[in-house]
């Protein structure tokens, strides 16, 4: 049972360990968060932040910020040009660059780059570090993994000009929040920046690696930083052997931050003296369908009638509470994440919310309409075709089966039949890129900043879909619709400030999408992290969200070390 | 062929068996690493552009044509060499260097914990087996229930009495991390102190075979007619305990321990996921989720050899200390 445990919902691992971690955390709530000092975080300097990522096993040590492996350094280490708020729609955080103008068709973008800033090895830094790091993207096709296609040029040492073949205002958020610059002097001589480890990374960020250890690593306050050294003296990440244990050093008072659901979630302040818990909505989730019979999908839920009654037969209010401990909120049928893109949600759309509580008339309807008609076993069934689906669900991820078995109890009401197929993480990802499912339940996220686009561009885009059989990525829905890729296409040329000029696109995507379905809704998960108030203050709260709160969110995680303090006792 | 003709040749095919399955059976595990990792940092609200998989792809060379004939030549001509080749999972890193790194942590605590497990068992057991129908029979019973017990859950009551209420031991690690590893007096106390409650479960739940083998073996050897023999000279009753009924007693123990020894370094995937404790069963762990092909191969390969090893030392000490083993029949 432990070889399932995933890293975000490894607290699911086993019933067992839950019920057991209970008893732990109730007989160590009383140390609070003083510590034991015997622990595994060790430390109980009050400066030093004790963070805990979900990483399961030692870490091997790689601070490269291109590589898909890297431990850690964006955001702390290397920073990049501008930092965008993914869960707030607010303007970029100015880093290292102080302003950015796009040209009027969107392809040349002009970055001014900060002054007086130094490398941690005392080199200055200017706009011809940043000239090379695009280069270097461009140049090492196995290192850029944001796309890019432009040519930079530094025209003095404060001013980069980025030049694209085509409009580009869609690349701009990962280009300036996502690219984290490195030394030209350092990188230069690097052979392959591909797969060198970065053992002693330079960068001008607000933090320093001063020591690892497979078991722990610990970043520094740079006190030459630009922005003056942070106050938090200290970050210490550590390795354990997954959530549970997070979970469980949290309750002994020996992880400062953690991200990841623990028992009795509502209440977090009584049962972690001192910790507070915040739960952002950023994942919506959905019933992912194979849903286009011209790609080679095979099942009734090829039917858009299908897709729309489960959506209509779905208790939500009874989902969150049993499944979900109320973390859940509302979603938009158009794919819009709630409460962020409030503002995008179009109109155009019946409802602009699903509908918390069943309309099986709705759901009865609409299969009569489109041809089915309710066996003697009270299950709809067309042409011989009982309406009965199999939901491929990761085993472990006790929260999602919990939610596909009530579904089904919910469904059945109505007359559709949907059974959970539990299979391990591998098998699930795989059957997931090749289309080899009826319906999956996974969660729809993703784009670097606060901007419903990137969404609809990974999950809608025909581009980004595959025939059943080869890999598809990410459109596992292999939804494929030639108005929804118009309107992406025309979405790519407009300026993103010119909010009124984009809705009218996004309204087509929406009401395509809510009439077709490819993603049942479900609800938007939340992330669950808990932090030491009772050590540190300036954490994000539901009223300033001025970043992601989840501990493994880079580059939020500095954005968040350099507001906190140490609480004075 | 002489005896230990026949016993190498006999272990040379056994290995090439053993690589040959490590070879295969990783590769028919659904899935690709790319796949993994990209649904992994999806997971984890990374992102999802799918630029970054083209980028993967190519950094991983998972889009490689080469046919499973020639991968499986060139992955005896690495192995050939010593390469065990690149982790997926811990990309860039070699396997070598991974299994390296978390090996002696499992050697250390899994083998002192086997060590003690088997002293303590054997020599509990002639006792027991010595004095039979005592009160002492007793503890058959008492540590068979213990090592009965699922080993995950009697940890979990260990961590939640000794770590979470009394504050005894440390709940997680293999030691104070703002150490540094070295052959410092602090460093290693401090790995000793953080091992003791790990080792002191696997011990606990292990010294029950270890006894009622031991105290089986004492039983029927003490009805032996030598045994009465020396009764009848008049030896001290410790003297035949240990010269004449344990040592006879405990050979098969011996070459169970020597098997013991050698899935020692296939380590305690779950001691190492309770006490989060640094060590290969992790890796492995990490191996198998990540389809890590290299690593999981690595790993494979360091257990067959340690088994494969372990039992030829038996075997060969067998033929040694028994003659009758030698002979052809």
């Amino acid at each position: 049972m432990f070889l399932h445990s995933s890293r975000r919902r490894g607290s699911a691992a086993a019933a067992g360990m839950v019920a057991l971690a209970l008893v732990a955390a109730g007989c160590a709530g009383s140390t609070g968060g003083n510590g034991t000092g015997s622990g595994a975080g060790g430390g109980v300097d009050a400066d030093t932040l004790i963070a805990y990522t979900g990483q399961a096993g030692d870490y091997q040590i790689n601070f490269n910020p291109f590589s898909p492996s890297l431990i850690g350094g964006p955001g702390t280490i290397f920073e990049s040009l501008f930092f965008f708020n993914q869960v707030q729609d607010v303007d970029p955080v100015p880093l290292l660059g102080t302003e950015y103008a796009w040209n009027e068709d969107g392809t040349v973008l002009t970055i001014t780059t900060r002054e007086d800033v130094t490398w941690s090895d005392g080199e200055p830094f200017s706009a011809r570090d940043v000239a090379f790091t695009l280069d270097l993207l461009a140049d090492n096709p196995s290192i850029n993994t944001v796309g890019y296609v432009g040519a930079a040029e530094a025209t003095d040492d404060t001013h980069v000009v980025v030049t694209f073949p085509e409009a580009a205002y869609t690349d701009g958020p990962q280009l300036l929040g996502k690219t984290f610059i490195v030394p030209e002097h350092i990188w230069s001589s690097i052979a392959d920046p591909a797969t060198d480890t970065m053992t002693e990374p330079i960068g001008t960020g607000p933090y320093t690696l001063t020591d690892f250890k497979p078991q722990a690593y610990t970043l520094t306050a740079n006190p030459d930083y630009w922005d003056g050294e942070p106050a938090v003296k200290n970050v210490r990440y550590l390795a354990l052997s997954g959530n549970q244990s997070g979970a469980d050093a949290l309750a002994a008072g020996q992880v400062d931050w953690q991200t990841g659901p623990v028992p009795d979630i509502a209440n977090v302040e009584t049962n972690y003296p001192g910790y507070k818990a915040i739960t952002v909505p950023l994942n919506q989730m959905a019933l992912f369908t194979c849903s286009n019979a011209d790609l080679g999908c095979t099942g009734p839920q090829t039917d858009p009638a299908v897709r729309k009654a489960i959506f209509y037969a779905m208790d939500r209010t009874q989902l969150n509470a049993l499944a979900f401990q109320d973390t859940a909120s509302e979603m938009s049928p158009g794919l819009a994440l709630m409460p962020r893109d409030e503002a995008y949600v179009s109109n155009e759309l019946a409802e602009k919310l699903a509908p918390s509580s069943p309309e099986a008339g709705s759901a009865e309807s609409l299969l009569e309409g489109a041809g089915w008609a309710k066996g003697s076993d009270g299950i709809y069934a067309k042409d011989g075709q009982r309406l009965a689906m199999t939901v491929k669900v990761v085993t472990g991820w006790t929260d999602y089966i919990t939610a596909v078995d009530t579904m089904s109890q919910q469904l059945k009401a109505v007359g559709i039949e949907i059974t959970a197929e539990q299979v391990s993480w591998n098998e699930w990802a795989d059957a997931r890129g090749q289309g080899q499912f009826e319906l999956l339940i996974d969660s729809l996220n993703g784009g670097p900043a606060a901007d419903p686009y990137y969404l609809y561009a990974y999950f809608l885009s025909s581009e980004n879909t595959a025939p059943v059989g080869e890999i598809a990525n990410p459109n596992f829905a292999r939804f494929s619709d030639p108005e929804v890729d118009a309107a992406l296409a025309a979405l790519k040329s407009i300026d993103p400030s010119d909010a009124a000029a984009r809705q009218e696109f996004f309204d087509v995507i929406q009401s395509r999408v809510a009439e077709n379905m490819p993603y049942i809704p479900i609800m938007t998960g939340g992330t669950t992290s808990e932090f030491n108030t009772a050590k540190f203050e300036g954490w994000p709260s539901e009223d300033d969200l001025y970043a992601f709160p989840a501990v493994w969110s880079r580059p939020d995680d500095a954005r968040i070390f350099v507001s906190l303090k140490p609480v004075s006792e | 062929m002489s005896y230990y003709g026949r016993k190498f040749a006999f272990y040379l095919v056994a290995l090439w068996a053993a690589v040959t399955l490590n070879f295969f059976i990783p590769r028919l595990l659904p899935g690709n690493p790319v796949d993994i990792l990209m649904a992994k940092l999806q997971q984890r609200g990374g992102s999802v552009d799918p630029s970054v998989r083209r980028t993967y792809e190519l950094l991983l060379g998972s889009d490689s044509d080469e046919s499973l004939w020639s991968q499986y030549l060139s992955y005896w001509n690495n192995m050939a060499h010593g390469d065990l080749g690149i982790s997926v999972s811990a990309f860039p890193a070699k396997v070598s260097d991974v299994i390296a790194q978390s090996l002696p942590w499992t050697i250390v605590l899994v083998g002192i914990a086997t060590l003690i497990s088997f002293a303590l068992g054997v020599a509990l057991g002639i006792v027991v087996g010595w004095r039979r129908g005592s009160w002492l029979d007793s503890l058959v019973p008492a540590t068979t229930v213990l090592a009965a017990v699922p080993y995950f859950w009697l940890a979990l009551i260990l961590v939640a009495l000794f770590s979470s209420a009394l504050h005894w031991f440390p709940l997680l690690g293999g030691y104070d991390v703002r150490l540094s590893p070295g052959w410092s007096w602090e460093f290693i106390s401090s790995a000793a102190y953080y091992g003791v409650l790990p080792a002191l479960t696997i011990v606990i739940s292990s010294i029950g075979g270890w006894l009622l083998g031991m105290r089986n073996m004492m039983v029927s050897t003490a009805s032996e007619d030598y045994i009465l023999t020396a009764q009848a000279k008049g030896l001290r009753p410790g003297r035949i305990m240990m010269r004449y009924a344990a040592r006879n007693a405990v050979l098969p123990s011996v070459a169970g321990f020597a098997i013991s020894l050698g899935f020692v370094v296939s380590g305690a995937i779950v001691t190492e996921q309770v006490f989060s404790y640094p060590g290969i069963g992790s890796k492995l762990l990490q191996a198998v989720q990540n389809n890590d092909y290299a690593l999981m191969q690595g790993i494979f390969l360091v257990i067959t050899v340690a088994v494969l090893g372990a039992n030829l030392i038996v075997d060969l000490l067998y033929g040694v200390i028994d003659p009758r083993t030698r002979a052809r029949r």
